[in-house]
């Protein structure tokens, strides 16, 4: 059995160590941390890679064929949402370099399809 | 685009054909227009050989190239490790290979960054040359009946227009850049190098350095992170995503002022940047500067984004000792 004296001393240890806990807890749910900071960039990286991509020369000249221009791919690109840009991310990034001509009309084709999905572009139409 | 989902462990023979590569192949055979620009002199400035002779070997048991591979450039950064240990946390039998992340997963483990590097053959010998081998994923087959291999790349010679590398049981295969471009590009030049907290690539991006080290600070200690962070700070002195590590390292550990010239740097680089608005209130309201603190929770809620709700919470904080 616990002394009255003891119990008192665990209780009020308790108490502190609750009470900081709580504190600390707070504080920190205020500060963006380390690894928010880095899903944001995450997002950013990607916005940057799809920039680069549309910008390739076959892709731009493909884009071009079909009837969209680059600058405006380019735009697009800015003006999607985060979760956008990763689901279109996600959907290239397989995608290989320099596949040759049929590669970059699959890709391209595959660019404004997911950018219809998007709801950036509308040139399927749902029939 | 520079990373690739490990959809089938290395070192096997595997029939997983996704349709994009079936057009690759019909679009005929690949092009290799880098080996063609370092060969014809196009790249100005290139060191034109380089080995790490140093770099150990360590022969691959059956279809276990990932573990050996691993070990290769583990031992070569300092982590006293055999292929043998790394088999449990990056050998799936039933794949009879490794994936990537895990490989990835298993060096941060040993407190090493994994870095990767830039798809591009001349990333791969400025990290030689700078004496850090290269682990890359090479299919060595064709893409529709893939033969996934990891290797390490130790040295370069442009005269002969070959890579050097510890793979399989080979311990100095020569590979000419033409091969290797084709193999180590069916992977989607898929490499890395590790770092020791500190140290930092030879080749490389800010963004990229940040997201290695902010995924190795997940099981890093406190002092390394810091260590990654500050050293990618001497090489890219105006990173916000970098100065935003440096700075809650700082207010974690109370050093506040510390804190609040990290954020303030951030601020000035990029004035309308919600969350440095948001850590430097909070840090200034730690001060007991609450009129300041206010200032920059309010320009945090007015930015918005993402993180609304924190900045909110931050407000509020603040709001209730006025």
């Amino acid at each position: 059995m616990l002394s009255a004296k003891m119990k008192r001393y665990m209780s009020c240890t308790l108490i502190v160590l609750m009470t900081t806990a709580g504190i600390q807890a707070t504080a920190n749910a205020a500060l963006i941390g380390t690894s928010q900071v880095a899903s944001e960039a995450s997002v950013e990286l990607q916005r940057d890679e799809l920039r680069t991509l549309f910008a390739r020369e076959d892709v731009a000249k493909q884009l071009s064929a079909m009837g969209v221009d680059p600058a405006d791919a380019q735009e697009r690109v800015s003006s999607l949402s985060d979760a956008e840009v990763a689901q279109l991310h996600d959907n290239v990034k397989d995608l290989p370099a320099g596949a040759g001509a049929l590669g970059t009309i699959a890709l391209v084709l595959l660019i404004l399809i997911l950018l219809d999905v998007a709801g950036v572009t509308d040139i399927f139409p749902r029939v | 685009m520079n990373s690739y989902p490990p959809k089938t462990g290395a070192c096997t023979w595997l029939c997983h054909v996704p349709f994009y590569l079936a057009i690759l192949l019909l679009a005929g055979c690949a092009a290799t227009p880098q080996t063609e620009a370092l060969l014809s002199g196009r790249e100005e400035g290139a060191v034109l050989e380089h080995e790490l002779v140093d770099v150990p070997f360590f022969p691959q048991d059956e279809y276990q190239c990932g573990p050996a591979a691993l070990a290769t450039v583990l031992a070569d950064s300092g982590v006293a490790v055999t292929p043998k240990q790394l088999v449990s946390m990056v050998y799936v039998p039933e794949r009879k290979g490794s994936f990537q992340v895990e490989m990835m997963a298993a060096a941060r483990r040993h407190d090493r960054i994994p870095y990767r590097i830039e798809p591009e053959l001349k990333a791969v010998m400025t990290e030689v040359k700078a004496g850090h081998p290269v682990l890359v994923l090479q299919n060595l087959g064709l893409d529709w009946y893939p033969r996934w291999h990891y290797a390490v790349v130790v040295g370069y010679d442009v005269a002969s227009g070959d890579f050097i590398l510890r793979s399989g049981d080979i311990k100095r295969r020569v590979t000419a850049f033409k091969a290797f471009e084709n193999t180590w590009g069916r992977s989607q030049f898929w490499g890395f190098v590790l770092l020791k907290p500190g140290e930092l690539p030879a080749s490389g991006r800010e963004k990229d350095y940040f997201l290695a080290v902010s995924e190795y600070a997940e099981q890093g200690t406190e002092e390394h992170v810091y260590a990654a962070m500050a050293a990618g700070l001497e090489r890219w002195p105006e990173s916000k995503y970098l100065l935003m590590g440096v700075g809650n390292h700082y207010a974690r550990n109370q050093e506040l002022e510390h804190a609040v010239m990290a954020y303030e740097k951030v601020l000035e680089v990029e004035p309308d940047y919600a969350p440095a608005h948001n850590n430097l209130a909070w840090v200034l309201g730690e001060q007991g500067n609450y009129a300041a603190a206010r200032l920059h929770a309010e320009k945090a809620v007015e930015l918005g984004g993402p993180y609304l709700e924190q900045y909110r919470l931050t407000l509020s904080e603040l709001e209730k000792v006025r």
